[in-house]
Parts: C-alpha cells; sequence; structure tokens
C-alpha cells in the first residue's frame, strides 16, 4: 500500500540528514582538488611538437609490425589502432591531449571512483544493519509495506547515492580541472577505433562512458555489502568483508591467472574496459562473457539479500 | 458477546529450536477495551506481541485483526495497527518531526493535520522539531505513542509501556489510553510484568505463564470470583478460638499471631466463624477481611513467582 517512491523518499531522507553523508561528499571534492593542485605542480612548461612525435609513433608501430610474425592478434591490432589514430591527427590536425589538460585530469580523477565505492558500501551496508542496531526496524516493518518493497526502497537509495556522488564527481572534476588548468582543451574530441575507421566523438560524453566503466566494480561490491549487510545483520562485518575484497580480489585473481577456472570468479570480470582498450586475463574471456557473469553475480547477491531480510524473524 | 473482535488469537504457537515459547496461545480483544498482557520476565509477551505485528513468523496458530490475517493478509492486516514493540526506537539523528513524517509516508491518507493532531495529543508540541537525540525516555514514549497514532489504527499494541516511567508518567498514559480506548473505540493491548502498573488501566486482564495464557478475565472478576477472603478476628482467649475455628471449619488455613487468629475464608462463612466463636463464649474485638489484591491473585496464578 506504501508506493516505493514515499519509501525511497524516507530511505533518502535518513542518508542525506546525517552529517557523515556530506563528509563522505566532502572528502569526495576534497580527493579532486588535491589531485588537482599535484597535476598543476608537475606540470611542465616545455611544448613539444606533437607532429614530429606522432610521425616518429607512427613509425615505430610500423617497424614492430613488420617483425611481428607469432605475436598475439590483441597486441597486432593495438599496433594498427596506434598507427590509424595517429594518421587521422596528422590529417585533421588534432594534438593529443596534453599531461595537463582538462581531460587528462578528468581521466586521472576516475581514479576517485574507488574512493565512492567505499562510501557508497558504508552506506549501502548501514542502510539494512543500522535499522537492527537502532531498533527501528521493529517499527519500519510494521508498516502496509511488503518486506520486499523495503527492501527494494533501500537499494534503489543507496545506488542514487553512489550516482549522486559519481555526478558530484564528474562535476567537480571539470570545474576544479578547468580552474587549475585551464579549460582550453574542452573542444578537443575523443577519437574511437573501430573496424579500421577512426571516428570522433565528445570528450565529455567519453568520460562518462569512463566513469560508467570504472562504476562498474562499485555496483558489485556495493551489492556484495548489501547482501552481507542482510544475512549479518552488521554493517561493521558487511563493511570489512566487502572492502577487503575490493582491494585484494584483484590480486588474488592475478596470482590464480595460470588457471581456467578464474574466469568466474567475479573480480576477473569487473574490470570490463580490458575489452576497450586492453587484453583480458584470460584470452579466452570476452565481453558478453563477463557480463552474464557479472549479471549471475548481481542476480545472486540480490536474491539472497531478498531471501534473508524477508523470511527471517525480527527477534532481538 | 455481539460486538466483533479486532484481535481474534487461536491457537498461536512458536516453537525456536525445540524450545516451546509461545504454547497454543487463544485470546479475543475487543473494540474500546483495554487489555492488559500480564506475565512475568521471559512469559512470552513480547514474543507473542511480535508475532501479532509480524514481526515474527508463528510456527501455528493464526492472528486475524479486523477479519485480516497477518499470515496472508499483511498488508490489510497491520494498516489497521499501530504499536511500539519493547523500547520505542526513533531515529536520533532526525528530529521527532521527521521521524512522525517518516513513518506517515508509510501509510496512505496521514495528512500534515493529521501529524499536528497526533503531536498536540501526545503534548509534545514545544519540542517536536528538536533532534530525538535529546529527547528523555519519557519524551521518546510519546513520539513513540504519537508514531502509533497516526493512522488512526483499531488496535494499539504497547509492549510495557510503563518501562522506566516515573509514577506521573504512569499515570499520564493510563489515563490517556482510557481516553482513546473509550472515545476512539481504539481496543489496546498493554503488556506488562508488573500488575500494579496496568491493574488500574485495564479493563481485562490475561496472564501469561511460560508461553502459556493461564488466565483470563476481567479485572473486578478477579476479586469476586475468587471466593477465598483472608479474615482476621481479634479474640480472647486465643486458644479457644483456634481450637473452636479447627473443629468447625476443618478445612482452612489457620494463621495466629499474638492477639488474632486469621483465616482463609469464603466471604460469605464470616458471619457464621462469628457465630461460632461467640457461641463459645470467646470474646471477639474486632472483624478484619483483607480483599485480597489483584497482585496476591496474580502471584498465586502464576504459582508465587518472582514477578520483578
Ligand atoms: N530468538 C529467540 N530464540 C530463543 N529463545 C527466545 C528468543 N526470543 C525469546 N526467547 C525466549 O522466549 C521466552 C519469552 O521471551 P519474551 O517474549 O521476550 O518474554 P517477555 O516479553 O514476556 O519478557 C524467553 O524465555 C526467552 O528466553
Ligand atoms: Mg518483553
Amino acid at each position: 500500500m506504501s508506493s516505493i517512491f514515499h519509501l525511497v523518499q524516507n530511505e533518502n531522507m535518513k542518508i542525506y540528514r546525517r552529517i557523515g553523508t556530506w563528509v563522505m561528499m566532502g572528502l569526495v571534492v576534497a580527493a579532486v582538488l588535491v589531485a588537482a593542485i599535484f597535476t598543476n605542480m608537475n606540470a611542465s612548461d616545455e611544448t613539444t611538437n606533437w607532429r614530429t612525435d606522432a610521425e616518429s609513433a607512427i613509425q615505430q608501430s610500423e617497424e614492430t609490425l613488420k617483425n611481428s610474425e607469432g605475436m598475439p592478434k590483441t597486441f597486432k591490432d593495438s599496433q594498427e589502432r596506434s598507427i590509424a589514430v595517429n594518421e587521422y591527427r596528422l590529417d585533421n590536425d588534432i594534438p593529443p591531449l596534453e599531461s595537463d589538460s582538462i581531460w587528462s585530469f578528468m581521466d586521472s580523477s576516475t581514479g576517485v571512483v574507488s574512493l565512492i565505492s567505499i562510501f557508497t558500501i558504508i552506506i549501502g551496508a548501514g542502510v539494512i544493519a543500522s535499522e537492527y542496531s537502532w531498533g527501528t526496524i521493529k517499527l519500519l516493518l510494521i508498516r502496509p509495506a511488503s518486506r520486499t518493497k523495503i527492501l527494494a526502497s533501500k537499494f534503489i537509495a543507496t545506488l542514487l547515492f553512489a550516482l549522486f556522488s559519481l555526478v558530484i564527481l564528474y562535476i567537480s572534476s571539470f570545474i576544479i580541472g578547468g580552474l587549475f588548468l585551464g579549460f582550453n582543451a574542452v573542444a578537443q574530441p575523443y577519437l574511437t577505433y573501430s573496424g579500421g575507421e577512426v571516428s570522433e566523438t565528445s570528450m565529455a560524453v567519453h568520460y562518462i562512458v569512463e566513469y560508467a566503466l570504472a562504476s562498474v566494480n562499485l555496483l558489485m561490491m556495493v551489492t556484495f555489502a548489501f547482501m552481507l549487510s542482510s544475512i549479518f545483520r552488521s554493517s561493521s562485518l558487511a563493511i570489512g568483508l566487502a572492502i577487503f575484497l575490493m582491494f585484494t580480489g584483484s590480486q588474488l585473481t592475478f596470482i590464480l591467472s595460470q588457471y581456467d577456472w578464474v574466469k568466474y570468479i567475479l573480480f576477473a570480470n569487473t574490470d570490463l574496459s580490458v575489452y576497450f582498450d586492453g587484453s583480458p586475463l584470460i584470452e579466452s574471456m570476452t565481453l558478453g562473457f563477463s557480463l552474464i557473469t557479472l549479471l549471475v553475480y548481481f542476480i545472486v547477491f540480490l536474491f539472497l539479500s531478498w531471501l534473508l531480510f524477508t523470511k527471517r524473524d525480527v527477534a532481538a | 458477546m455481539a460486538v466483533k473482535p479486532i484481535v481474534q488469537i487461536r491457537d498461536l504457537t512458536k516453537v525456536i529450536g525445540k524450545k516451546t515459547i509461545i504454547d497454543q496461545l487463544s485470546f479475543d480483544v475487543y473494540p474500546g477495551e483495554v487489555f492488559g498482557f500480564l506475565g512475568p520476565n521471559g512469559a512470552g509477551k513480547t514474543t507473542t506481541i511480535r508475532m501479532m505485528v509480524g514481526l515474527m513468523r508463528m510456527t501455528e496458530g493464526e492472528v486475524l485483526i479486523d477479519g485480516s490475517s497477518i499470515k496472508t493478509d499483511y498488508e490489510n492486516a497491520i494498516v489497521k495497527v499501530g504499536a511500539i514493540v519493547e523500547n520505542p526506537e526513533m531515529y536520533k539523528f532526525l528530529t521527532g518531526y521527521q521521524n512522525l513524517v517518516h513513518y506517515a509516508r508509510m501509510v496512505n491518507g496521514v495528512s500534515k493535520e493529521r501529524i499536528q493532531e497526533v503531536i498536540q495529543l501526545v503534548g509534545l508540541k514545544g519540542r517536536i522539531h528538536e533532534k530525538v537525540k535529546g529527547y528523555s525516555l519519557g519524551m521518546r514514549q510519546r513520539l513513540g505513542l504519537a508514531q502509533a497514532l497516526l493512522h488512526r489504527p483499531k488496535l494499539l499494541i504497547l509492549d510495557e509501556p510503563t518501562n522506566g516511567l516515573d509514577p506521573a508518567g504512569i499515570r499520564e498514559i493510563r489515563q490517556y489510553l482510557r481516553t482513546l480506548a473509550r472515545e476512539e473505540n481504539v481496543a489496546i493491548v498493554v503488556s506488562s510484568h508488573l500488575l500494579s502498573e496496568i491493574e488500574l488501566m485495564c479493563d481485562r486482564i490475561g496472564i501469561i505463564q511460560s508461553g502459556k495464557m493461564v488466565d483470563v478475565q476481567r479485572v473486578n472478576e478477579f476479586v469476586k470470583n475468587d471466593q477465598a477472603v483472608m479474615v482476621s478476628f481479634e479474640v480472647d482467649p486465643l486458644e479457644h478460638a483456634v481450637h473452636a475455628v479447627k473443629a468447625n471449619f476443618p478445612d482452612c488455613d489457620i494463621e495466629q499471631s499474638d492477639r488474632k487468629v486469621t483465616l482463609k475464608i469464603e466471604h460469605e462463612l464470616i458471619p457464621e466463624v462469628t457465630a461460632v466463636l461467640v457461641e463459645k463464649g470467646i470474646r471477639v474485638y474486632g472483624i478484619q477481611s483483607s480483599v485480597k489484591t489483584l497482585e496476591d491473585v496474580f502471584l498465586e496464578v502464576t504459582g508465587g513467582e518472582q514477578v520483578v
């Protein structure tokens, strides 16, 4: 009987009426600020001639390709891509991004997404477990709203927090980056290469995609923490375990990468950017495989959260 | 009774592990009635209430609220219930008002005016925009009551509402609940482990002991139905009197103190005992009948176990 909209509104109130939440937002902006100050300090004033650089890069790649018998296909692809993009730059007079341009800064600030992951894990684990530790769960659940709806509203509110933080990161990176490094590179296009063709897209859109890719790991770890919180009804346990796995998971899969079954581990699939520029951990892995694996994990996490939240007694 | 009960509890049972915590509990509560749910600590009051509001699953049995089953028609059943289960725990970082808005959003049709009305009713007007963090226990009880009343429930369930309140607070709650039952025809279930705290506010009391309902009675019937009354006779000489009573009323318990003989007899027998004493030439200086308090009955029903 209660609408999901109102329930999400309630969850939002409980998230944003706490000072801790705004401290997190402040830390995100502070991280961007610190990064900008460092980039600004290290910026070199020497201007190199990008044209000669591009030409020599093309030559080098062509040399490499000549002697590339037996090299993996992905390697050859990346060389061809480099040649195509550099030629396009020379033909259309599009210089590459300088290391101290606003867009390069946007690129490095995707690193702050892991900070947002940690914060969202804290929020996601808290939205369930805190109700138990506060004792408010007893008043929350005795309303004409099914437990499923209440759980859904909590998950949605957690994702909204992540989205809100990412938007803050994107906007503050752009503004702070621009203020420290100048806005003159703003209009530069981003060059993409696919099927032998180079095409131009907007940098702004490109970085939105970058942020989205960087957030796959966030989404999975937050859903994982959400599940742990529902299972253990303890936010510290959920937060601790999720953050620990977030930092050790990728190393772990890397160490085990000689085994083929590693590809079924969650962390082997969370970095989707390898399918766009780079090579996957295990050669047989494809974007489709990773997406399906992620989806299976996601559904299992949510299902277990739901099962333990809706079917168990609230006693204590 | 022609009036339809608001709550119908049938054979309610809860087994956790191998332990039967609630054992085939059945009772009804009617509109406009204050029902006391009395039992020592650990008797199963909170567990029963948790099952009544759907926080815990019932192992067996059924709870109907105004005809709707908590088990199979939860949303329709629970919308008629307002409750505080154990302590009134609220969101401490929100103001009292924000807490009420939170719960108001979860039910259809609670207007801003209704929120104000409830605030007025529980007497929190002056402090409602302060954070709950700074509230006293009494204020939190009031806020708890306010959230329970927002949606005009037909049934109000309060688990040990007098816990931690001073006598003035208890008196206030008592008056308030009586008014609510009388004027709004709300059925109220109040649990407590202290009879003295609820006997004055309840119409009926159900006594629970080790998960079983031992007795359900109207409050004034507790005394009436129970036949035995403690009666003290101030007499001289004492030995003769004891002897005479023992001879004539062999079944009753006799205690003797310095100048008194105290009997546990039916109210109706007082004149007869007096007649016997007088007949034997014993001087009777006074007769005191101490009507048993509910407390005595409660202690008796629960086997004289420690209550507090
Ligand atoms: N989750 C549980 N698991 C096992 N036993 C429980 C649980 N909850 C309560 N009990 C037991 O059930 C009995 C009734 O407890 P409770 O309903 O809290 O009593 P009351 O509210 O009357 O004091 C107690 O003996 C308690 O130890
Ligand atoms: Mg209790």
